[in-house]
């Protein structure tokens, strides 16, 4: 398997730097020669795009400018670690660093990152022909400060998508028992009542069929910070509940002091997102993103909100997936007006998530790092990294040959992307966002166990989250 | 006087490493435990706030509960592996087929990393994949669910730690059995003196000093466990197996509070300090009982 691996990885790497152009051959080698022989260090979350840096896009970079790249692709709790104590403690032990969309307002406000765009306009040498902020798409906004300096090259994006069985949905067996049961027809969810019913179907289809089924996914880990983002960021805006639920004017968290947390919308959406744990299969509770994707691709549940980045493998490797050829992609099911609230930029459905590669300032081979950041961010280097990691973060890979191929398979997941992205939004821009995340998950994991009711849990997270504030000085 | 320089000499390396990895370390972690220090706060620089950590220390549930359930894990844990580690030591002291090949792999768990052995329970123990919910369904009608039932994750917590650390306690009790002399027992047998009479007034006694000081070792690792259970429960389900060395390092790296944080490690360790000071305590005077006789 490692050995195919590699294969393929070589095999992907060659083509890649016969795609790359003389002249921009020149470039690189030519920029690159001061660094020669340098190593350059970096940290990311294990992810498909990440792992696609590593096995192709770093040794390619090697290959064509002489410096060597040491990609460590870890756990998403390790990465934050590692990279957040380096850039604390100045050790210069990274010179890039993966930075989540939702983290940047943190590093930002602690002035942890290199200004690229300045950098770049200060020593022009090193800007690479082919490397352009315009190439990008919108999420690349996330990463710059408000005079418009980019502080981190997207590397990948991607919204959390809903993913069903399209073969179990198609099926005429199901779709006539489904309608004798429910009453209308059997189709991917547009409303939460529609969702719970197809879900509640699926379950009882898999007990009735003898067959380890369950009709929704749940990400709903009890000691992972992954359960909350699936409610703050997945099914809250669905309900309406946007930013966490924070008032951004006085950072109030309680209906009390004018925000939504504790709201009752938030409240309808807790009691709704646990309520699917019934139909949820048994792994669910201890499930992050990653067991997500897993428990869908082996085929165990019949709909659910994935993220994107697992979408295009989940779909079309049949050495890991059980359903290559069966996986539907929709917007994720909406209460009533909230379309019209995310299509007036009032609000938003979902998770538009995604991150960028960063150079802290500690760094002490800035100028190397930075090449990396521009080949990566190269046009030509996009469309075979968006079929390897179902990511996109310039506007021309949609249109790419490959790409579209994909998207043929993955039954149109890049065309949504594109089409409809908009609708999606990422985290909100808090520089307090791991902080407050932890100050209240441990009620939201009562909730979970039962320990706490929904409407309990959602008080208490308010209050919490509005001590934090109050302690780390940002609510007055 | 010589002789005095040269045994600095010698020393320094030592003294060195030992200041630097140890005391510097532990000054510094004092003087941030006196502060209030968020990398993440609207003001990112420390503040100088006298015991207000510890006083917020002491009403703090969250902290207090994952204390208690650490205290009640290493009881349970450290309790377990003794009685199982003598079972074991005793059952090696004696001449039984496949002895050698036995203690091999009795001892292999010692040689996994924390995190490896996390990450195997992790598997053996996930429902949908690992075998352990799978058989007890099956076979016993449990339904075993570590993300969803807090004590089956509290107990398996354990039951990973005594089978990661047991050949270690039977290693040391098998090592304090081994150098007994053979002289009280063979008195003791000939004064007619059962299996459980000798066991306590020869055996228990004669072992006490090895006993301690494998629990004294044990407990220390016991309280300040983290990589397994992070990697198993991650601290659930909800706080039930948020046991202290966890919840420091959740307060300190994700929450980045470093002075709470500090302050709470300060007063764990002085907590492990006073159950060890207890326990070393127990096992001098029984030392010294004879003397005074």
């Amino acid at each position: 398997m490692r050995s195919r691996a590699g294969t393929r990885a070589a095999i992907a790497a060659a083509s890649m730097l016969a795609a790359i152009s003389t002249a921009h051959a020149d470039f690189w080698s030519d920029a690159a020669a001061p660094y020669k022989g340098v190593t350059i260090r970096g940290v990311s979350e294990s992810t498909p795009p990440s792992n696609y840096v590593k096995e192709v896009l770093g040794p390619a970079f090697t290959k064509a400018t002489g410096i060597n790249v040491e990609f460590e692709a870890t756990s998403w709790d390790q990465m934050y670690d590692k990279a957040i104590k380096d850039m604390e403690a100045k050790t210069g032990i990274y010179d890039f660093v993966y930075i989540e969309q939702d983290i940047i307002y943190s590093y930002l406000a602690r002035d942890f990152l290199v200004n690229i765009s300045k950098a770049l306009k200060d020593d022009p040498k090193l800007a690479a022909p082919d490397f352009k902020v315009d190439n990008f798409t919108t999420f690349i906004n996330y990463f710059k400060n408000a005079d418009g300096d980019v502080f981190g090259v997207p590397m990948e994006a991607f919204v959390k998508v809903y993913l069903y069985r399209k073969d179990l949905f198609e099926d005429p067996a199901n779709q006539q028992a489904f309608k004798a049961k429910y009453g209308y027809d059997l189709a991917p969810a547009k409303t939460h009542a529609q969702y719970r019913d197809i879900a509640e179907f699926f379950t009882q289809w898999g007990k009735d069929n003898d067959q380890e089924l369950w009709g929704s996914t749940v990400q709903a880990h009890t000691g992972h910070p992954a359960s909350w983002y699936e409610f703050f960021e997945s099914w809250g805006p669905t309900f309406g509940v946007y930013n966490w639920g924070i008032n951004q004017d006085g950072w109030g968290a309680t209906v009390a002091n004018g925000g939504s947390m504790n709201g009752p919308k938030a409240k309808a959406a807790l009691e709704y997102w646990l309520g699917l744990l019934k139909f949820a299969p048994p792994e669910s509770t201890s499930s992050t993103w990653d067991e997500v994707a897993a428990s869908f691709a082996a085929g165990r549940a019949a709909q659910g909100l994935v993220y994107g980045e697992n979408a295009a493998w989940i779909a079309t490797n049949a050495d890991k997936s059980n359903v290559v050829g069966k996986v539907g992609v929709a917007l994720p099911p909406l209460e009533e007006g909230v379309l019209q609230e995310a299509e007036s930029g009032k609000g938003y459905i979902g998770y538009y998530d995604g991150g960028a590669f960063g150079i802290p300032y500690s760094s002490k081979n800035q100028q190397a790092a930075l090449l990396f950041l521009q080949y990566i961010g190269q046009p030509s280097v996009q469309a075979d990294w968006a079929v390897a990691g179902s990511r996109i973060t310039h506007q021309a890979t949609y249109d790419d040959p490959k790409v579209k191929d994909m998207d043929a398979k993955t039954d149109g997941y890049f065309s949504l992307m594109k089409n409809d992205g908009k609708l999606f939004a990422g985290a909100p821009p808090y520089p307090f966002h791991a902080q407050v995340r932890e100050a209240t998950a441990p009620f939201f994991y009562e909730a979970i166990t039962g320990e706490l009711s929904p409407s309990e849990a959602l008080d208490k997270m308010a209050a919490a989250a509005e001590a934090e504030l109050k302690k780390l000085g940002y609510r007055k | 006087m010589r002789s005095n320089t040269i045994g600095w000499l010698l020393l320094a390396p030592t003294l060195l490493i030992l200041t630097v990895f140890g005391v510097v370390p532990f000054v510094y972690v004092l003087v941030v435990g006196f502060a209030d220090w968020n990398a993440f706060a609207a003001d990112p620089t420390p503040h100088f706030t006298g015991v207000e950590n510890y006083r917020r220390l002491v009403f703090d549930d969250q902290f207090l509960s994952a204390l208690w359930k650490t205290l009640g894990f290493g009881f349970f844990a450290v309790a377990s592996e003794v009685v199982l580690g003598y079972f074991l030591a005793q059952l090696l002291m004696k001449d039984v087929p496949f002895k050698g090949f036995f203690r091999t792999i009795h001892t292999l768990p010692l040689m996994v990393a924390p995190i490896a052995v996390g990450a195997t329970w992790r598997l053996l123990t996930v429902p949908g994949l690992g075998p352990l919910p799978y058989y007890l369904e099956r076979w016993f009608g449990i339904e075993f669910r570590l993300g969803t039932y807090a004590d089956q994750a509290f107990v398996t917590t354990i039951i990973m730690d005594v089978w990661h650390w047991t050949p270690l306690v039977t290693l040391t009790l098998l090592a304090g059995l081994a150098t007994m002399p053979k002289e009280p027992f063979e008195q003791a047998q000939i004064d007619g003196a059962n299996k459980l009479q000798i066991f306590w007034h020869i055996t228990l006694p004669m072992l006490k000093p090895t006993i301690l000081a494998t629990v004294f070792i044990r407990l220390m690792d016991a309280l300040r466990t983290v990589d397994e259970v992070w990697m198993l429960t991650g601290g659930g389900p909800g706080a039930a197996t948020r046991y202290v060395g966890l919840h420091i390092w959740r307060v300190v790296f994700p929450k980045t509070d470093y002075g709470y944080g500090a302050a709470m490690s300060l007063l764990t360790l002085y907590l492990t300090i006073v159950m060890c000071w207890l326990l070393y305590a127990a096992l001098v005077t029984r030392r010294e009982l004879p003397k005074a006789e």
